[in-house]
């Protein structure tokens, strides 16, 4: 499998939220209005607007040992990505894979999704609903960017090193230096999904720390299959591919 | 622990309910996004530095070649030696500091006791500003400190400022500063 692969390594993060600017600014996006809460996770959420956020998280050990936890959330951009195959039930156009580098691409026709919940189209809970238009919109990889010899914002504007970008095989052997490098620091450091996403990240403590959707498990919060998408994809005509 | 595929293809319970009617028309043939235009193969691209801290990152700034001329991008400058094409979040939105509707165009005064900031030009402005250190200058200088030293000071005015300045500007700042006989200058590194 070639394509392109994001490598985040969350023992360099310092949560400056760089990226979470510098995908706003590429992509032209409007600031949100937000309240303090007590937390520099901000905002809280991702939004139709937002598709970058630092989630921040305190863990209090039994020691009395306190972890401050940083993670760079984005869409995974999955190798068969679950959102595709459900978009296709509604509108093949609304959900496109970039054959070069993998990404997958919301478009406009996403809007035939409106009736779903973002845990119904995705296992890291990523995608987000405009609510006046219906259209969803998520990540893009920075496609015009990469296309161009360019990284992806996020990624160009990473001062430590914890946001990588590049073909698949170097970001996994990457991947693979870097966790050996970090277990002689974090005994418990782990890779979260990496054969089936094309954002490896390498998380030092165990990923639901950090956060619940870091890496795609079968918990409780994974919502079933709704009636309407089931209905959907049973009736959509045969296709030929 | 890595998941399997066959567990995280369950993991949304919508792809599981794909695998199971895969052979009805589930269709994962990709479709082939266009290679999409950048936006800045129209732009004119000069450098800069940002202005915020004393890191002094190098920036990339995008300006439309044609129409208003304006920026419409403003990024880290990969060929820098200070940052290497990074920019913290306050960097990264600095495309904002010059194209933003809140921005203020002209200085602004406020005079003593007043409760409203006015408009004014940068004539005006520099003007007022040279009176006052003059004036200040003027009133608090000291030829002789208690002991009858001679020090040729004032303690009437401090300088703060300017991390964003290089070094020959602070050449000259420093210059200024000590030829007007100030003793309290400072940095914003250092504080």
């Amino acid at each position: 499998m070639s394509g392109k692969t994001f490598f985040i390594d969350l023992t360099k993060c310092t949560a400056c939220r760089g990226c979470q600017v510098a995908c706003k600014q590429w992509h032209k996006l409007p600031a949100e209005a937000t309240k303090q809460l007590g937390t520099h996770q901000n905002p809280q959420d991702l939004s139709f607007t937002t598709y970058k956020l630092v989630r921040f998280k305190e863990i209090e050990d039994k020691g009395g040992g306190l972890r401050w936890l940083f993670f760079p959330e984005q869409c995974r951009h999955c190798v068969e990505p679950p959102c595709k195959a459900v978009a296709d039930g509604y509108d093949e156009r609304a959900i496109i894979r970039d054959e070069l580098t993998g990404a997958v691409i919301y478009t406009e026709f996403t809007k035939a999704l409106k009736d779903l919940e973002p845990t119904e189209l995705c296992p890291f809970n990523i995608p987000r609903k405009d609510s006046v238009s219906g259209i969803w919109g998520k990540c893009d990889m920075c496609l015009d960017r990469v296309h161009n010899g360019l990284k992806p914002a996020c990624v160009q504007s990473c001062p430590t090193g914890a946001m990588n970008f590049g073909e698949r095989d170097d970001m996994l052997a990457l991947a693979e230096k870097s966790l050996e490098a970090a277990k002689k620091r974090f005994p418990k450091a782990e890779m979260a999904n990496v054969d089936d996403v094309r954002v490896v990240v390498l998380c030092a403590y165990p990923p639901a720390d950090y956060y619940e959707f870091l890496m795609a498990d079968a918990g409780p919060n994974v919502a079933p299959m709704t009636r309407k998408a089931m209905l959907a994809m049973l009736t959509r005509p045969f296709r030929q591919s | 622990m890595n998941v399997l595929r066959r567990q995280f293809l369950k993991l949304a319970g919508v792809a599981a309910a794909a695998t199971a009617f895969g052979g009805l028309g589930f269709d994962l043939k990709p479709t082939t996004a266009h290679a999409q235009l950048l936006k800045l193969s129209w732009a004119k691209q000069t450098t800069s530095v940002c202005c915020y801290c004393s890191v002094g990152c190098g920036l990339l700034v995008h300006t439309a070649k044609e129409g208003s001329g304006r920026a419409i991008n403003v990024e880290g400058d990969p060929d820098h030696p200070i940052n290497e094409g990074s920019l913290c979040a306050k960097g990264a939105s600095i495309w904002q500091l010059g194209e933003n509707d809140k921005r203020v165009l002209t200085p602004m005064y406020r005079a003593a006791y007043s409760d409203k900031w006015e408009p004014k030009s940068w004539e005006w402005m520099l003007e007022t500003i040279a009176k006052r250190v003059k004036d200040v200058r003027d009133q608090t200088f000291e030829t002789k400190n208690a002991k009858g030293q001679i020090v040729n000071r004032t303690m009437g005015l401090a300088s703060v400022g300017s991390a964003a300045l290089d070094n020959e500007e602070c050449w000259i700042y420093q210059s200024m500063l000590r030829a007007l006989g100030l003793v309290f200058i400072e940095h914003q590194a250092r504080i």
